[in-house]
């Protein structure tokens, strides 16, 4: 944990030395930032912290570097960026952050008190401009405020349901002199996350359940934010009902469990789909019904009651009305459910052998899979499941958005929370590279991963270069199948095979390898099978530079099984034009 | 979680006095497509609080779920739906699971 740095209450400073001291009280350890006129008060006293301040390269890889320390510490991720352009390049990284509930403090320099509102140089209203996904801000203007406002934004973005805070500081308040006042507690007449579930809540739940023939463990992200993954073992093996996680949850239950169905949703597996879809109860920890799971929400689950726990009351009933809300932290919802649920089992034990035996044949009959090609070229999926099979489970990944974030998805086995990162609710390209660096910074003993796409590596693969001067040593594999594979795929589908803008000839520019040396990293290239696994071993022996590797893939695999978009979950297709035999399984 | 069969609801909001948060209030209206009818503030007795009454029209979401997103606002203190047109008669409209 943090050493926390006591600066004395009533102790003279400027705003600036202030900003740091609250920071350091915070237990803050790292930020990511990059510096320029209005919050440059602020970096003369960084440059005496003991907190390590990361230079980047462009200050969107400081907002996702951020993200990724905190979704690998689950603290809160710090980054930090002058006015006006340096402040708008942190909205991705807020977005981003408020769509996958990460904690995360972003301060923004803003210019001089006096000049806001005249459209002054680097002038943004940013606070404005993020108020639609930070979850609280702050324009600070008068520096005796800068203690109280860090102290609040760090408790606002780490609690309850996590989420981006943004602290916006006009550069006078940084310059004026200020009494350094850290608050000794803190209490928001407008914020009162309720942290205990409600006993009759727990009650109805475990009710609900012992009344279910058919029910389904619907996991999402909430279980890992709460470090709850040991207690939701606990209450799955208690009940011994399937279980799937979402994109967000990969890692909350280990995939080797033979209860683990996989994941749901546009690209799940035929058992986790169909276990939602058939499912008379979901038990749903965590988890917000988003429309990549449910699919054309009117025909979701239709027989289904809803047990619904999350700590964010809005979530429950917004897209679908829970029979049972529970409102509170997941980790002591489900430590509450645990004896309640044993007590109602003792009562009466609903006979779940029927349900389990038909979801265990969908796993069996349609397991994830993929055809190796027959020209001796390099299959995607292969190289991804190699790279998790070599580098092991206890190494982090992260991914980019598209086409190879389905298959790392898909193809790595997770067995560990805080192991697979990525941006599942904003689907932002460029994450990859910036999240692992911060993963890295995170977890600097743990192998981590970049499985990226070549698209996505065009757009943020700069803070390599903060990488390779930073001593922070990740590895990117590049799935280069020279094209914006996700949306070909959608024109080889829906669109008549006309590839309108998505061919981006990477096999030929950039050369990959030569980028990475010139950034100060090790480059590697990979393009048959035979020199696979040789590739990835190289790669895993390299531990003092960052390690990107070209892997040129064949660029017509398809992400399999797929719900298209709009339509019903019951019309998964596990390859083009192929449906499951349903006729065969008795459902 | 009953949604009341009536399309008008009206809200008095409780927030902080602070530069911003009607800005908030109306982003968080605009953006989750709820409607507002009408919309005054004013001051309390305690001058760091401000009182909000806001008529919204229900259609398409529920009363519960513009009062859930609407309390997820720091700014926003209390939240109480107005009955009769009676501002002494206004209970608690916060969600049962909430309680």
């Amino acid at each position: 944990m943090a050493t926390h740095v006591h600066t004395p209450n009533g102790t003279e400073m400027t705003g600036a030395t202030s900003l740091v001291k609250s920071l350091e009280a915070a237990g803050v350890e790292v930020m990511f930032g990059l510096p320029g006129g209005a919050i440059l008060p602020a970096y003369d006293p960084i440059f005496d912290s003991t907190i390590r301040h990361i230079l980047v390269r462009h200050e969107q890889g400081a907002g996702h570097a951020a993200t990724g320390y905190a979704q690998v510490t689950g603290r809160a991720g710090v980054c930090i960026a002058t006015s006006g352009p340096g402040a708008t390049n942190l909205v991705t990284p807020l977005m981003d952050a408020a769509m996958d509930s990460v904690p995360l403090v972003a301060i923004t320099g803003q210019v001089p008190s006096a000049a806001i509102g005249t459209d002054a140089f680097q002038e943004a209203d940013i606070r404005g401009i993020t108020m639609p996904f930070t979850k609280h801000s702050y324009l600070i203007t008068d520096p005796d405020e800068i203690p109280r406002a860090f102290a609040e934004a760090f408790h606002i973005a780490t609690t309850g349901r996590p989420g981006p805070v943004l602290v916006d500081i006009a550069k006078d308040a940084l310059q004026k002199m200020t009494k350094f006042n850290w608050p000794s507690s803190i209490d928001l007449a407008g914020y009162k996350p309720q942290i205990s579930p409600n006993a009759q809540a727990i009650a109805d739940a475990a009710a609900l359940i012992t009344q279910s023939s058919k029910p389904v463990f619907y996991i999402g992200g909430g279980v890992i934010k709460a470090n709850a993954h040991k207690e939701l073992r606990q209450l799955v093996e208690l009940l011994g009902a399937p279980v799937v996680t979402t994109l967000m949850a990969r890692g909350a239950f280990p995939d080797s469990h033979p209860l683990h169905m996989g994941m749901p949703g546009m690209h799940g597996t035929v058992a986790a789909v169909t276990a939602l879809q058939k499912a008379d109860l979901l038990i749903t920890l965590g988890a917000r019904f988003d429309d990549r799971v449910t699919g054309k929400l009117s025909t979701f689950a239709v027989n289904a009651k809803i047990l619904h726990a999350d700590i964010d009351p809005a979530e429950i009933g917004k897209n679908r009305h829970a029979d049972v809300g529970v409102v509170g932290d997941v980790k002591e919802t489900i430590s509450a459910l645990i004896p309640a649920l044993k007590a109602a089992l003792a009562k009466n034990q609903p006979d779940l052998s029927a349900w389990l035996r038909q979801m265990n044949s969908l796993k069996s009959t349609y397991p994830l899979g993929y055809d190796l090609p027959t020209d001796g070229s390099l299959s995607p999926q292969h190289v991804i499941q190699r790279i998790g099979q070599i580098s092991g489970t206890d190494t982090i990944f992260t991914a980019g958005v598209g086409q190879h974030q389905m298959w790392a998805s898909q193809f790595i086995s997770y067995e560990h929370p805080r192991t697979w990162l990525n941006s599942g609710g904003a689907g932002t390209m460029g994450y990859g590279v910036p999240a692992a660096m911060g993963a890295k910074v995170g977890a600097p003993d743990s192998t981590v991963w970049a499985i990226d796409g070549d698209g996505c590596f065009q757009m943020t693969n700069q803070e390599l270069v903060t990488c390779a001067l930073n001593n922070i040593p990740i590895k990117v594999a590049i799935i280069n199948n020279e094209s914006l594979g996700m949306v070909r795929q959608w024109q080889t589908l829906f669109y008549e095979g006309r590839y309108s803008n998505t061919s981006l000839d990477s096999k030929r520019v950039p050369n990959f390898p030569m980028l990475a040396e010139s950034m100060g990293c090790v480059g590697l290239a990979c393009d048959n099978p035979a020199d696979l696994d040789k590739t990835i071993e190289m790669a895993m022996s390299i531990n003092d530079q960052p390690v990107v590797v070209d892997f040129r893939v064949q660029k017509d695999a398809m992400v399999w099984p797929m719900v298209a978009a709009g339509t019903s979950n019951d019309e998964i297709m596990i390859a083009r034009a192929t449906a499951p035999d349903w006729d065969s399984q008795e459902l | 979680m009953t949604t009341a069969p009536r399309r008008q609801h009206t809200l008095e909001v409780l927030v902080e006095n602070a530069p911003g948060v009607l800005a908030r209030v109306a982003g968080l209206f605009s953006r989750r497509a709820f409607n507002i009818d009408s919309l005054n503030v004013g001051p309390t007795e305690n001058p760091a609080i401000s009182k909000m009454l806001i008529v919204v029209g229900v259609e398409g979401h529920s009363l519960e779920q513009v009062i859930a997103q609407l309390d997820k606002l720091i700014s926003v203190i209390s939240i109480k739906e107005i009955l009769n047109g009676n501002a002494t008669e206004v209970h608690d409209t916060q969600p049962d699971y909430q309680n």
